[in-house]
């Protein structure tokens, strides 16, 4: 219950926020809750089913690519094109999740990024689609339905995006809670036991990898009519291993801690970034730092420290 | 900038204000108000390199400004934030120099892709862009927006003086070989359409896919094409890659290798390979002409290099900036722009117009050859051939010629 | 040129490329199959050797200094690197390690960037390997004749090594079963950190023989990554006769597929990885996963 609460009391922050941020600021946090959405949508299989994906940029591509197609090319409304591209993400994840989960470990990992990697050379060549090398460009955040403009401002997006987020969220949260996310921790920490309890595992987790993608796919969705373009970097393995590094500094299995990772990957790297071209050097030496002091992720290290802190 | 970083660190919610409001490097105090320009550079990742070329020229080039008293009296200001040549950072970071330090001016944005997702956002952010490499034809062709320059020299520019000087040679037939990327087909389509026009046949061409490391099944494709000349739109590493082993196979003894762009950063990472090329080149510093001659002996007097290609383009875009700025009396997008337009500037690549209608500046075009010369320790590029503005520059919104 | 002679030449050509991808995926098999861990960094080492490769034989004039000496100071780096800081880790899960060399990832390619600059650097070849054959009137580069008998040699020499010694067969043993081994009273963690040295050793290895095709940059690295991991995967992890397999499978279906599918080339490895998987899911010569 207290967890609800602390959401809500994140809700409300998170809303208040365009009153005292400054614009590019507005700006940051916008993506920031975009890629936090992603590394959510990726904890769910790689925290709970531990099921280590190292193609999820594939659903963020799909989502951009789509939602940017249909910008571009018909006057569907934005809420439509967001629902449009998750549904086309999951479907395509029912077919890469049956290929995928063929295999387990390591080799589900390789085949996932296989298929990253397939969907990147695919945007490479079907130019009239994707604009090949270039992607699309100039990607317009289409009015909502019944003429509604407010999506087209800066705080009006901003808050299509927290709502998703907190949407996402609140789904994610439902269903680790569930008896669904109960077999999930089965299957994580004992497939074939699980297997033998008379689940059909393989279903589970190709229903993981469908709802994470439609969810990763919805992020994807909002990034694109964000940031006005969709490309194949969306697509490009490095994306999926940095997302799946935002979870695991996060804390993987916590649903919180891949949003704030994210956020945490994302600031970081774009503040370095602009005091040094050596940012690099001290990027890396975080993520060494973090796991050699044995930290188990932002929202592990926060969590720990609260109930410390109010007995003090 | 360790101890904000530290700060930011603890209370993550937090850091997303924080890393907001931390402003940018430290100014050094004048008592009016600098012109900043914005500086949105790859300066990691694969085209770090040219990335680090085009932020030379834009430092020496403010610096010169400085040392005269600035320009409008006003101190020259570079705001520069690496990118990672990802258009996605690249886009956030032009976007943050715009919104938060104020900027009003951009250039230096490296990669062609990276300067197409950001031409869309210029007019809602009210802000000019000046090239200082782009390539890419359809920057000025149907992905022209108003607020766009492009000073410097084009992809199919760059062809088409290749192809002016090939229309003269006893060559006949031509094969191609381009990097599967926006600006190879583009470029390959040009020469394609050049080769037609001047009655030279084009056998075909094969694109490698961006980051190839064995080029040898391209080249046994080549041998067998049977073609005089092989037409090369490479860039970076795979351009490397390529000219290395070409040279292994002796591939140069039986075709004449053609490229679009070759530049000394190329040449002294392969070599000999290189040796025997011939390229267009966008600026080669060897141009003999009073104006360059200053430029290469006031680069080398800070530098003790010999400016390259990129140094000599990206410079070049400054010129044509700073005389935009002084027309304008002011850094006003509006102002700039009309400014901008037909502007003429004398540059070290001699006369360069900024025409209106598509905002490509119209200049010429060099032919080069890559040499070994006495008492240098790589190979050098030289002038063989130049080429008027007129016939280099393709008709307004255009990336094919007519004639 | 015709037919046979354009097979004998194409062959070729494919078991070169087979011989780099074969040092960049042994080690990373060797690795895997000692210590169960996935070394992001490995392109790195790869990268390192060449940059180190250069310098060295820039220094001493000779390639072949670069070539021997270059494998041992990246080999050595690796060890120091696991005895410092992979050596804590073995409790730990996956992730640790998939953090932990993605943060090495980062931070070498940056000091290379540091060290050597941005622009890309010629490893000269001595005039003995410059040179050229003729195969059928086509001038055929010495130097690719050359990689192809060192991968011949490197792969008897590691198999003899795994087979015919003593601390081969630990090695096998220790991937079969670490705790046994301890249990014998054999100290695991000086194998791993040998075994650790050897594989990013092997990266360097490839990297300097690379470096005169493709000039030592800091492109190689995120290159070269994710070429081991295919390898690795199609061979099945741990695996040493199948990483020897992966290379020559996935050289020969490059080189061919290039050539009549040139637009399949920028997937043409990521299909076959997934044909093998879908057939095999733990690879050619690996256990089932």
């Amino acid at each position: 219950m207290g967890n609800w609460r602390l959401f809500f009391l994140a809700a409300i922050v998170l809303a208040a926020a365009p009153l005292g941020l400054p614009l590019f600021a507005m700006t940051l946090l916008t993506e920031a809750l975009i890629l936090g959405l992603l590394a959510m949508s990726l904890d769910l299989m790689v925290g709970y089913t531990r099921m280590i994906s190292f193609g999820h940029a594939a659903a963020y591509g799909l989502g951009a690519y789509t939602c940017g197609f249909l910008a571009l090319h018909t006057a569907m409304p934005l809420p439509f094109s967001l629902l449009a591209a998750a549904l086309l993400a999951g479907v395509v994840a029912i077919g890469v999740g049956w290929v995928c989960t063929m295999a387990t470990g390591i080799s589900f990992s390789m085949l996932t990024l296989a298929f990253a990697q397939l969907l990147y050379a695919l945007a490479f060549k079907w130019t009239s689609v994707t604009g090949a090398s270039d992607g699309l460009a100039g990607i317009p955040r289409r009015a909502g339905p019944f003429g509604m403009t407010v999506l087209e401002t800066r705080n009006g997006y901003y808050y299509l995006v927290l709502a998703s987020m907190l949407g996402g969220f609140a789904l994610c949260r439902s269903l680790v809670n569930s008896p669904f996310g109960a077999v999930l921790r089965g299957i994580r920490e004992n497939e074939a036991k699980t297997l033998s309890l008379g689940y059909n595992t393989r279903l589970y987790k190709i229903s993981v990898v469908t709802i994470s993608f439609a969810l990763g796919g919805l992020a994807g969705a909002l990034y694109a009519p964000f940031a006005g373009f969709a490309n194949t970097d969306l697509l490009f393995w490095l994306f999926s291993g940095q997302v799946l590094i935002m979870v695991i500094v996060g804390g993987q299995g916590t649903l919180v801690g891949p949003i704030l990772g994210a956020a945490f990957f994302m600031l970081v790297e774009h503040v370095l970034s602009a005091y040094t071209d050596a940012w690099a050097l001290f990027f890396g030496l975080i993520f060494i730092g973090f796991v050699m002091f044995a930290l188990e992720g932002i929202w592990r290290i926060l969590t720990s420290r609260l109930p410390a802190r109010s007995r003090a | 900038m360790a101890k904000r970083f530290d700060a930011s660190r603890r209370t993550i919610v937090k850091s997303a204000a924080a890393a907001a409001l931390v402003p940018a490097m430290p100014r050094p105090a004048f008592s009016v108000e600098p012109i900043r320009i914005g500086m949105p550079a790859a300066l990691t990742g694969p085209v770090a390199g040219v990335g680090a070329q085009m932020r030379r020229a834009c430092e020496f080039w403010a610096k010169q400004v400085n040392a005269k008293g600035g320009l409008l009296g006003r101190p020259v200001e570079l705001i520069i934030s690496d990118t990672e040549g990802n258009p996605a950072i690249a886009v956030r970071k032009a976007q943050e120099m715009v919104e938060r330090d104020g900027v009003r001016i951009l250039t230096c944005i490296v990669v062609s892709n990276e300067a197409l997702a950001t031409v869309p956002r210029l007019a809602e952010w009210d802000t000019i862009f000046v090239s200082g490499d782009n390539g890419d034809g359809r920057l000025t062709g149907e992905s022209l927006v108003p607020n766009f320059f492009r000073p410097n020299v084009s992809g199919p520019m760059g062809t088409r003086a290749v192809s002016l000087y090939l229309r003269d040679s006893p060559m006949k037939n031509f094969y191609g070989l381009g990097m599967d990327y926006a600006w190879g087909h583009n470029s390959m389509e040009v020469f394609e359409a050049e080769c037609k026009r001047a009655d030279k046949k084009f056998t075909g061409a094969v694109f490698s896919p961006m980051g190839t490391k064995d080029f040898s099944t391209y080249i046994t494709r080549i041998r067998q094409s049977g073609a005089d000349g092989v037409y090369l739109v490479l860039s970076g590493d795979d351009n490397a890659a390529f000219l290395s082993q070409a040279k292994q196979y002796r591939l140069g003894d039986k075709v004449q290798l053609l490229t679009e762009l070759v530049d000394q950063m190329t040449i002294n990472a392969t070599g000999d390979a290189t040796v025997g090329l011939i390229g267009g080149s966008r600026y080669p510093y060897t141009y003999d002409i009073p104006a360059n001659k200053a430029f290469v002996a006031a680069w080398q007097a800070v530098y003790h290099t010999l400016p390259d290609m990129f140094e000599g383009d990206q410079y070049q875009s400054c010129i044509v900036l700073q005389a935009g700025i002084e027309k304008a009396g002011s850094t006003e997008a509006a102002k700039l722009r009309a400014a901008l337009e037909g502007l003429e500037v004398d540059s070290i690549k001699g006369r360069v117009i900024m025409r209106a209608c598509d905002h490509q500046g119209e200049q010429q075009g060099f032919v080069t050859k890559i040499v070994k010369r006495e008492g240098m320790e790589h190979p050098v590029p030289e002038v063989i051939a130049t080429y008027p503005a007129n016939r280099i520059t393709p008709p307004c919104n255009k990336m094919v010629y007519d004639d | 040129m015709d037919f046979f002679p354009f097979l004998v030449t194409q062959c070729l050509n494919a078991l070169s490329q087979a011989a780099l991808l074969f040092f960049l995926g042994v080690g990373l098999t060797l690795i895997f199959g000692i210590m169960r861990i996935v070394n992001f960094a490995h392109g790195s080492f790869y990268m390192l050797g060449a940059f180190i490769g250069y310098s060295v034989a820039r220094g001493t004039g000779s390639f072949w200094a670069g070539l021997v000496l270059s494998p041992l100071i990246a080999g050595g780096f690796g060890t120091a690197f696991e005895i410092g800081l992979l050596r804590r880790l073995y409790r730990r899960d996956a992730s640790a390690f998939l953090m932990v060399t993605f943060g090495l990832t980062l931070v070498l390619g940056e000091v290379v960037r540091l060290l050597w600059g941005v622009q890309g650097l010629q490893l000269q070849l001595p005039t003995a390997l410059a040179g050229i054959v003729f195969l059928f009137d086509e001038p055929f580069p010495v130097y690719r004749l050359f990689l192809i008998g060192a991968g011949a040699v490197v792969a008897i020499a590691i198999w003899q090594f795994l087979e015919r010694t003593r601390l081969g067969l630990l090695i096998r043993a220790t991937s079969q079963n670490a705790e046994m081994v301890q249990a014998l009273g054999v100290d695991v963690n000086l194998v791993r950190s040998g075994i650790f040295g050897v594989g990013c050793g092997l990266a360097a290895l490839g990297g300097v023989l690379a470096a005169p095709m493709v000039t030592a940059s800091l492109g190689m690295a995120a290159n070269a990554i994710v070429d081991a991991f295919v390898i690795v995967i199609i061979g099945g992890m741990g695996s040493f006769p199948g990483s020897l397999c992966a290379a020559l499978l996935v050289a020969f279906v490059q080189v061919f597929g290039t050539y009549y599918f040139p637009d399949f080339a920028i997937a043409a490895m990521y299909l076959l990885m997934l044909l093998v998987l879908v057939i095999r899911p733990g690879g050619l010569l690996g256990k089932e996963a």
